[in-house]
């Protein structure tokens, strides 16, 4: 994993353990939003929304409906952000 | 009653679904005997008055509901039910808030949110156990899942259910529990760590009489005073492992199935309430006279009583939408809101309408309307908080792209053209609506409340509207037609109002915000981005 991708994880966790009002370092990539994390679709919407602002990408809201895991969500936001935003962007958090 | 569309095959039409309380002629005798057992026992047992100023349904109503059978309305047939489905039991519902609201929940309640969580989700030994007495109205059934710090946000649940040995231990505190100071078993959603994931939910079935169950006293409610709401505090109690119900860890997505549920049987509450304030007011306005002549006779008069009973009209056709489709094994998440939203909202305002046109009478409590006014508050907050509701509907309108927004195919019929043409144009203008949401918003829209709101009531006169005239339809030549185009205009209305809205809903948003962070500060109370409390 690269340190973009590394640093896209950080961000996309912490925004979970803001939502969630949890301590980041106990979520892992494996979590599964709903049944580990207790997010419901809503949730799980309302992160990508805080991640889309953050990161300053648009995140089309139909695709962002079959996301299962931590993981999904940050391949999820990786594919959307291009290298040098992310570098440009993760680079200043 | 009426012949079921069943029965004929020759008059049924897209709409027909709408016109009748039942489908199935089985169903229609047995909900016959049902709906006259349920008649005679309001005659004989339901002071809707005396309710109210007592605050507490009696044991002996009680027991004479159990002797009707009301507590077995949608239980299966297996263990001593009646196993109605949703559109019969709502019907009896109906029938009963039209006498008392109290009672009607008391009983919704049972056959709904108390129940169907067992029914569909619990073990075939737990099933056995529980629904015979329950049937008989030995144990009356309760659903615990709002907290004091957990309303519509249900994730910031904190009661916690735990493996303790060999079986499992509940604490935490539950509020506003419904039917809770005589309920003999609560369906409890609690956090479940490690059951079925790290930080998951279940549903558990707990004995009344449990060790650790300890319920607060009755709380003192601005209406619906017969009901029970009671806090619960579980302090330790120990459960059987086999009483979680359905899948460990799904405990969330089950609560949001059996909600839908619990939604539409009281929206059909709220129809019927509607009706007794119609029917009160209907009443009043046709003899009272004044000026010479019934107040009834006047054009004011008339357009209230006309758009009451186009509103009651519409809430009918709307729930029995919604059981249709549940009958058909569609999803009813979406439609059960729309019900909701609506049939809450147009409860209200029939009943304060009915209060309007009975003048300073209307205003005394022996009249009997400011008690259905009073009663019909709540439904706009519990089982969802309408507020909180319009957001997740639009949320979800926004999210899932579709073909179409119609739920029956346009007619043909020329008769109906005009009314037709514009549910068309509505149709058009939602869709590009969300349409213009998803490009402009994508899953930012997600923060636009005030933008979801009105997309969403925007679609829900569009349901309004398709519903009403469809009953039309499949009732043409009865005054039932009328009536129908009537409210579906009304409602074409409505959703043009809102998505005039639309456009504004930033700017709105923006002003709004400003004024509110001011009175948030001269409180020093700012709560920025705070979640409604159910």
């Amino acid at each position: 994993m690269n340190e973009t991708s590394m640093k896209l994880r950080e961000q996309t966790i912490r925004s979970i353990a803001e939502i969630l009002e949890i301590d980041a370092a106990t979520v892992k990539g494996s979590d599964r939003l709903r049944e580990d994390l207790g997010m419901d679709s809503l949730g799980s919407l309302e992160l990508l929304s805080s991640l889309s602002s953050e990161l300053k990408i648009d995140l089309e809201v139909e695709e962002a409906m079959d996301l299962r895991t931590v993981d999904d969500a940050v391949e999820f936001v990786a594919r959307h952000v291009s290298p040098e935003a992310a570098r440009a962007t993760v680079g200043g958090v | 009653m009426r012949p079921s569309a069943a029965s004929e095959p020759g008059r049924r039409k897209a709409g027909a679904v709408l016109t009748v309380p039942t489908v199935s002629a089985s169903e229609s005798e047995t909900l016959e005997l049902v709906v006259a057992q349920c008649e005679r026992f309001v005659r004989r047992s339901v002071d809707s008055a005396r309710i109210d100023s007592d605050g507490r349904l009696s044991p002996s109503l009680i027991s004479a509901a159990a002797e009707v059978g009301l507590f077995g309305l949608s239980l299966p047939e297996e263990y001593g039910g009646l196993a109605l489905s949703m559109k019969a039991t709502g019907h009896v519902v109906q029938t009963l808030a039209r006498a008392d609201r109290s009672v009607a929940i008391m009983v919704g309640l049972h056959a709904g949110l108390g129940t169907r969580p067992l029914v569909r989700y619990g073990s075939e030994s737990l099933r056995l156990q529980w629904l015979g007495p329950m049937a008989r109205g030995e144990v009356v059934a309760s659903f615990a899942a709002t907290e004091p710090g957990a309303g519509s946000d249900l994730s910031s649940i904190r009661t916690t259910l735990r493996r303790e040995g060999t079986a499992l231990q509940l604490d935490g505190e539950k509020s506003y529990v419904t039917n809770g100071g005589f309920a003999g078993a609560f369906t409890v959603l609690a956090r479940s760590p490690g059951i079925g994931g790290a930080r998951a939910h279940s549903m558990v079935l707990v004995p009344g009489d449990a060790p650790g169950v300890v319920r607060g006293p009755e709380e003192h409610k601005l209406g619906i005073r017969g009901s029970s709401t009671v806090g619960v505090h579980f302090d330790r109690a120990s459960v059987s492992a086999e009483n979680i119900l359905g899948e460990p860890g799904r405990g969330m997505d089950q609560a949001h199935a059996v909600l839908a549920w619990g939604r539409t049987l009281m929206s059909y509450g709220c129809v019927g309430a509607a009706q007794a304030a119609l029917g009160a007011t209907l009443a009043h306005v046709t003899t009272r006279r004044q000026f010479g002549r019934s107040i009834g006779d006047f054009g004011a008069t008339r357009m209230h009583t006309a758009r009451m009973a186009a509103t009651v009209f519409a809430m009918e056709s709307l729930v029995r939408h919604v059981a249709d489709l549940d009958a058909r094994t569609v999803g009813i998440d979406d439609a059960s809101v729309i019900a909701k939203v609506y049939c809450s909202e147009g409860a209200f305002d029939v009943c304060d309408q009915a209060i309007q046109l009975h003048g300073a009478l209307g205003f005394i409590e022996d009249t009997g309307v400011a008690r259905m006014m009073r009663d019909a508050r709540v439904t706009r907050i519990f089982e969802g908080a309408n507020d909180v509701l319009l957001v997740r509907l639009g949320v979800a309108l926004v999210a899932t792209r579709r073909d179409s927004l119609r739920v029956f195919p346009a007619s043909e019929s020329r008769e109906f053209g005009r009314v037709q043409g514009s549910i068309d144009a509505l149709e058009r203008r939602v869709s590009d609506a969300l349409e213009s949401a998803r490009v402009t918003h994508g899953v930012r829209a997600v923060h636009q409340q005030v933008l979801l709101q009105r997309l969403a009531r925007a679609a829900i006169a569009l349901r309004v509207a398709e519903v009403a005239v469809c009953r039309a339809i499949a009732e043409r030549g009865s005054d039932e037609q009328r009536l129908g185009v009537h409210a579906a205009e009304q409602a074409v209305e409505v959703g043009e109002t809102w998505l005039d809205r639309v456009a504004h809903a930033a700017s709105d948003e923006a002003s709004a915000d400003t004024v509110a962070q001011r009175l948030y500060a001269r409180h020093g109370t700012p709560q920025r981005g705070a979640t409604p409390e159910a």
